[in-house]
């Protein structure tokens, strides 16, 4: 396994954790342990805490997790839908820090967690896609 | 004296055969590069596309405005300053409450719609509420803009809508965003109410509710207090109480 996709594991893994425990806190009913006072629970319980009644958190969860699959394979359309999936879950990460620090004056360090993983895995998948070695000419 | 051997044919062959295939692999190289230049482009374009529809559905959908759960309680009920009913009235009832308590919201959903049906409605008594800010900063916040209600004349269906969507104590839910949430579902005027909370009127309805709550020795929420006409208030009630022992309370003051 080369080094870009295995750091890309390592990162989706740890930003798959933090989703999974804002899912389970979402539906538990309760309020995440959040180093900046009430940042989390303003966050959570906003209107952008679900996004077609789906909570957000899930729907990183499940970003996550494609990413994960899309590591297993080491072929061009593996690394492209990687870069996609990674370059989605970016762009939305950013909408969302937007949101928390203009609109909802609240910051979430889990939220803050999970965009630098995304970030870091929107750079790992770029490099790893554009930097991958020919598949040679063919004979 | 010695000079470079003259290269066979073989090899010249050879070089030249070197050379092309070290081209070859530069241009599929260079193909390479440019189609996955496209691919990432298309990808990222792809992908912003798809943000930009899960940011407009993040704007404009997400959770509901919070609803009270006795939308028509009030309705036809006129209401000034934050006290409901008739003015004539033999007995006028104020509740003490805090917005961020659990017991204010059950007795606002199990209690006060009994109360406001068979007392208020039938004009026996005028029912005022007094927010306190007690449980902490998420309280203050939430009686400012209470404040804010109270002058359009909105309190009730305010403090309805606010039980309807109250979340965890002091968690900082009470933000502006969810404030205007709030007075959206309750007829208010957000940008009005979040204006007074501001200023002096909501500040001397803090400190009067709290003054009173005081001297009355009212220490728990919710907690009723009753006065006949003009009459000094003495405390009816305080903490959870249901319908019936309430309704057996007040029919008590007005036999009096």
């Amino acid at each position: 396994m080369s080094r870009l996709r295995a750091a890309s594991a390592v990162v989706a893994l740890a930003g798959a954790a933090i989703a999974a425990y804002l899912t389970v806190v979402h539906y538990s009913g309760g309020t995440p342990v959040c180093a900046v006072a009430h940042g989390c629970a303003t966050v959570q319980q906003s209107r952008y805490a679900e996004l077609g009644g789906a909570p957000v958190a899930l729907l990183g969860l499940a970003g996550y997790v494609a990413i994960l699959l899309s590591l297993a394979r080491e072929d061009e359309r593996a690394r492209t839908a990687t870069a996609f999936l990674a370059l989605a879950g970016f762009g939305f990460s950013a909408w969302l820090t937007y949101v928390e620090v203009a609109r909802l004056d609240a910051i979430c360090s889990w939220c803050v967690g999970s965009a630098i993983c995304m970030t870091l895995l929107a750079a790992l998948s770029i490099t790893r896609l554009l930097g991958a070695p020919p598949s040679g000419p063919r004979a | 004296m010695s000079s470079d051997p003259v290269p066979t044919k073989r090899e010249l062959r050879e070089r030249r055969r070197a050379e092309r295939l070290a081209a070859e692999h530069a241009d599929a190289a260079a193909v390479a590069r440019r189609a996955r230049t496209l691919r990432l482009l298309m990808a990222a374009g792809v992908a912003a596309l798809v943000v930009a529809v899960a940011a407009i559905a993040s704007s404009s959908g997400g959770k509901p405005a919070p609803r009270a759960a006795t939308a028509d309680l009030f309705r036809g009920i006129p209401e000034r300053n934050g006290v409901l009913g008739d003015r004539a009235a033999p007995l006028t009832v104020t509740e003490y409450v805090d917005l961020q308590c659990p017991v204010c919201a059950a007795t606002a959903r199990d209690t006060l719609p009994a109360l406001v049906r068979d007392y208020v409605r039938t004009g026996k008594v005028e029912l005022e509420a007094r927010t306190l800010h007690f449980i902490g900063p998420d309280s203050e916040r939430a009686a400012r803009v209470a404040a804010g209600a109270a002058r359009q004349g909105r309190l009730w269906p305010f403090l309805e809508a606010f039980y309807a969507a109250q979340g965890p104590e002091n968690s900082g839910y009470v933000t502006d965003e969810f404030l205007r949430r709030v007075a959206a579902a309750a007829g208010v005027d957000a940008d009005a109410a979040l204006a007074t909370a501001n200023g002096a009127a909501a500040q001397q309805r803090l400190d009067r509710a709290s003054a009173d709550a005081r001297r009355l020795g009212i220490d728990a929420t919710p907690a009723f207090t009753v006065a006949r006409g003009d009459g000094a208030p003495h405390v009816l009630a305080s903490g959870a109480h249901d319908a019936r022992s309430l309704a057996a309370a007040l029919d008590a003051e007005l036999r009096r």
